[in-house]
Formats: structure tokens, sequence, C-alpha cells
């Protein structure tokens, strides 16, 4: 099984920290904070803090495996990818304060500050918030979760829709693995070239597409005869309050927001890289 | 075998039916009744309608399917046709064939999800607590209450399955080829529950291939071949008719097989038995053992 799938396939952690206590939806609000006030900064480093405290709160919570192995997955290649094409010269069209040089072969060639920089606080904005939405699904148990998003007035099938996909991947997953199985049995080859490779897994894709269509109206059925559509007010078992913590830990946020807002006014929006602002930065 | 009631729950009259991508009936003219405390088990090879006939008593047909339908079928005074399925699900439980098909993908643990339908019923918290823990007992999964439904095993889920619809307390149960996809424990685990609920009293509808084991607690049979009622009345008589279940491929008990073998072959009458508890005695008194 991929580290993808596995990671789907792993459910809100049971912990008494006060991560797993806090009210959803106060960690689905940190979530959307820390997202857009990274993407209003064009800083790396101030990235790199909201980064630290997530994963901090993280290791705290028991979550930090799968959300490290997410990142690793999506954003260091990202950077190790991005930052090389975007520092060098025509990789970028905005390049111009040189930082530095590398030698290439022989060659000497210019890193600049702007594609270095772009390089690096795309990928980390994008890990803000990949690293607080995990915080947020793997700290918040189902029950919470479904409650949390229902007291937020989200329509009762979008929700199901939500939760049911972190159920029911893993069991495509392991579809998917018997479907190809029994197509190696069949005499499907997998030790052939890329190309080739793409086209034997269409035998794969398209009966596992078919599968998923007539389990999605099995699903379907099954919900309509326990009474999923029924027009009455679901009882939830579990009912999303604020607590005390969830003061605290909303108080913090407005804090930060107000000394946050006090910096971008005071200092700009690059206050500790010192970046100057390109378009899409 | 079920405690049999005068009062009409389930009434069938002439059902007709084909499903929206098809040009044949799945059902043509059926008609059938069932008692409260009455179980009747539907019988028939593969692709004779048995569960399009399960799907037509909860209203998934026509109200999910939609296509061409004909005829009644009223349960607890309430026509399907005019009764929407979240209405019917406190009416007529369904038990799929699949247990994994049944898994609702919003509960965590076998507790949440025997109260997925009552939750979506709105019913009041207490109750949905007493319900589940009641529903749980009856098919023998405490103790398993915190597990993942997907970690159970096949006769475990089916009876998540089964616990799933008693927690509605419905009128009917529904039960389409329960056992099908089980090991033999599994199946042993299911059809106990099953047959502990037919002797409580339970109005049950079940469709089975497995006609040995609900000759024990059928009351009625109801053979379906091609969509048309080819045999119905009570379990006995329906089963007797050895040569015609098995020429639409449907195998009898192998204990009335016997009989019928032997008043063919030696020409010895004598009842036919439809369980081994009863050949045994029958074959004992021929014998003159005691």
């Amino acid at each position: 099984m991929s580290v993808g799938v596995s990671l789907l396939k792993k459910t809100a952690v049971e912990a008494d920290t006060f991560v797993q206590r806090l009210d959803g939806r106060v960690k689905f609000l940190y979530f959307l904070w820390a997202t857009v006030i990274v993407y209003i900064f064009y800083d790396p480093y101030l990235n790199l803090i909201f980064v630290a405290v997530t994963l901090a709160m993280a290791f705290y919570a028991r979550v930090a495996k799968p959300i490290l192995q997410t990142l690793l997955i999506i954003v260091v290649p990202w950077i190790a990818f991005a930052v090389p094409i975007l520092a060098l010269p025509f990789g970028f069209p905005w390049n111009k304060t040189i930082i530095g040089y590398i030698d290439v072969f022989g060659n000497k060639y210019p890193v600049y500050l702007e594609g270095l920089g772009w390089g690096i606080t795309w990928p980390l904005r994008i890990a803000v918030a990949i690293s607080s939405a995990l915080l947020f699904f793997l700290t918040t148990n189902q029950a919470k979760l479904v409650a949390t998003l229902f007291k937020m007035k989200v329509p009762f099938k979008l929700i199901y829709m939500v939760v049911a996909t972190f159920q029911f991947i893993p069991l495509l997953a392991k579809e998917a693995e018997t479907i190809l199985q029994a197509q190696v049995a069949r005499g499907l080859r997998t030790d052939v070239g890329f190309v080739a490779k793409i086209k034997n897994y269409l035998s794969v894709v398209i009966p596992l597409t078919l599968s998923s269509l007539n389990k999605v109206q099995i699903r379907a059925i099954t919900l309509e005869s326990r009474g999923f559509s029924a027009p009455v007010k679901k009882t939830l078992l579990y009912e999303a309050r604020l607590m005390k913590i969830d003061y605290i830990f909303l108080s913090l946020m407005f804090v930060s927001t107000a000394v946050l807002a006090w910096v971008y006014v005071n200092i700009g929006y690059s206050p500790i890289a010192g970046l100057s602002w390109i378009w899409g930065g | 075998m079920g405690q049999r009631g005068n009062e009409k729950v389930i009434i069938v009259e002439n059902l007709t039916y084909a499903y929206p991508t098809s040009k044949d009936f799945v059902l043509k003219k059926v008609n059938f009744e069932v008692h409260r405390g009455e179980v009747l088990a539907i019988l028939g090879p593969n692709g004779s309608g048995k569960s399009t006939l399960c799907k037509s008593l909860n209203g998934l047909v026509p109200h999910f399917y939609g296509g061409r339908y004909g005829g009644k079928v009223i349960i607890d005074g309430q026509e399907v046709l005019n009764t929407s399925v979240s209405q019917l699900a406190t009416k007529v439980g369904l038990v799929f064939q699949d247990p994994e098909d049944q898994i609702s993908g919003l509960a965590l643990t076998v507790w949440e999800e025997v109260a997925f339908g009552l939750m979506m019923l709105g019913k009041p918290k207490e109750e949905i607590r007493q319900r589940v823990e009641e529903a749980i007992r009856y098919v023998g999964l405490e103790g398993l209450e915190k597990r993942s439904p997907f970690e159970l095993s096949g006769g475990q889920m089916q009876r998540l399955a089964i616990a799933t619809v008693l927690a509605l307390r419905p009128d009917v149960i529904v039960m389409d080829e329960p056992t099908a996809q089980l090991d033999p424990i599994g199946k042993f685990e299911v059809l106990s529950v099953i047959e502990k609920l037919a002797n409580e009293g339970s109005t049950i509808v079940i469709a089975e291939h497995e006609i040995e084991e609900v000759a024990y607690f059928a009351d009625k049979a109801l053979v379906l071949f091609n969509g048309e009622v080819i045999a119905y009345g009570p379990v006995r008589e329906v089963l007797r008719k050895v040569d015609e279940l098995k020429s639409i491929g449907i195998d009898p008990p192998s204990v009335t097989e016997l009989a019928h073998a032997i008043k063919k072959e030696l020409g010895l009458e004598a009842e036919y038995p439809i369980t081994l508890e009863e050949a045994v005695k029958i074959y004992s008194e021929l014998l003159g053992v005691s």
C-alpha cells in the first residue's frame, strides 16, 4: 500500500491532549487563518514559523508522523525541483538580484534572490495549508468532525461525502490491488516500459471505475434504506461546544493577528527575509 | 417457526416490474401475503427476481430505480408506491447479500454503525443508546462495540448488518441471501440469529439458497422462476414438489429428495421430511426402531 493510501487510512488519533480537546471549528479556523496569513505575507521564514508551530502541536498530539510523511512527499520534492530552476538565469522572469554563483561542470551560474525566494516561499505556504488541514483531520474524531461540520451548517450530504471519502479510499485501494492481481494472473505484464505500463494500467482503471460506480450505487441504496434522506433533524451523538481551551486558543489567534497586522503595516509583507515584491508572490 | 398472527403485514398483488434499462419484466404478476410473525422463504435460481422482489418491499423498487411498475405492495397498511423509502425504513429493514455493502461509511465503530439509522431518523439520544445496546446484545456482538466494522469477520459483519436493522425495530425484516457470501462458520452464526428471530415471532422474508437451513424455520415458501411465481404455500407443501424444483435448478433438502427417491424407486409411501430431525423420526417409525 502506498504512503498516500496508508495516510488516508489513518483516522483521528485518540489522545488526551489539548489539541484533541480543541473544538473542531477552532482547528478548522486555525487552518484557514494560517493559510491566509502566509499568503498575505511573502516571507519563507514566517512560513517556517507557522510550519514549526503546527508541527509542534502535531508532535504533542501524536500525529506528526503522517503530516511529516505528506510534507516529505509533496513539499520537499517541490522545493528540490523548483528552487534550482527558478533561482538560475532564465528560470524566473523577475530574477535580478544575484546573491552568489554556483559551479556546474566548470561553468559559473548566478543564483538569484527572487527565484530562490519564490521557489521556497510557495511550497512552504502549501506546507502550512497541508499541515494545518491534516492537524484538523487527524485530531478531530469522526463523530466530532461530523458534529463540527453540522454546526457549521454544512449540508449533511456534503458532510457524508467528506467523511466517507476517508473511509472508502483504502477500500478502493484494496479493490485496485485485487483487480491488478487478477489481471496479472490473466497475463498482464507489469515488467514493461513506462508507456506500455501506463497502457496496461488501463486494464485496472477501467474495471476499478466500473466497480466503484457499482459500489456508489449500492452505498446509495444502503443509505436510503437506513433513513439517510428522512426529512427530519438528524440526531448527533456528539455536540460541538466551545470550552475554555477553545477561547484561549482563539484569543491567541486574535492577538497574533493584531501583531501580524502591525508588522505588515510598519515593516512590510516580508518582515524577516526582506524579499522584494514580485507578481504572483 | 414464527408465532403466526392473523394480521396481514405484507400484501403483494399482481406486482409487475421492469428495470429502466431492461425491456423484459423481472417480476410478473407476483402475488403473496405474509402475516405478522410469519417467515416466508423466497426460493429461486439466480436471475429469478428474488433480489428485486426484496427491494420492492422496502420501496427501493420503484422509488430508487425507477422503471415500469404495476400492481400493489402494501406494508402494514401503507402502499409502497405512495410511501418514501425513508418512511418505510422503520417498517421494513433490508439486510443485503454482501455485508460490506451495508456499512454506512460514517461510523468508526460497531456501536456507531448500529446507531447510524436511528441518528438519521432523528431518534432521541437516550432511545438510541438503549436500542443500540439491545440490538448488539441480540446478535451477540457484545465486546466488539468499539471495533471498526471493517475489522469484523464476514459472519460478524452480517450480524452487525442485522443489528442495524433490528435497532430500527421494523415490522418486517427482509433478508436478501444473507449467507451467500459467508464461510460455513459465518453462515452458522447468521442463521442462528435468524432462527432466533423467527422463533421469537419476528416477521421475516428471506431469499435464500440454503434451503436445508431455511426449512427449519420458514412457515411459507414462494418459488420464483423468471419473475413468475411457480409455487407458493406452506413450506412443506412447496418443498414436496421435488421434480418441479429440480427442473428449475433448485435443490430441495437432501432428506426430502431421499424420501422422494424412495417413493419413486421403491413405491414406499411416507411423509416427506424437510429437516434431518423429521427424517430420523419418520424413518425410525418406518423401520420400527424406537
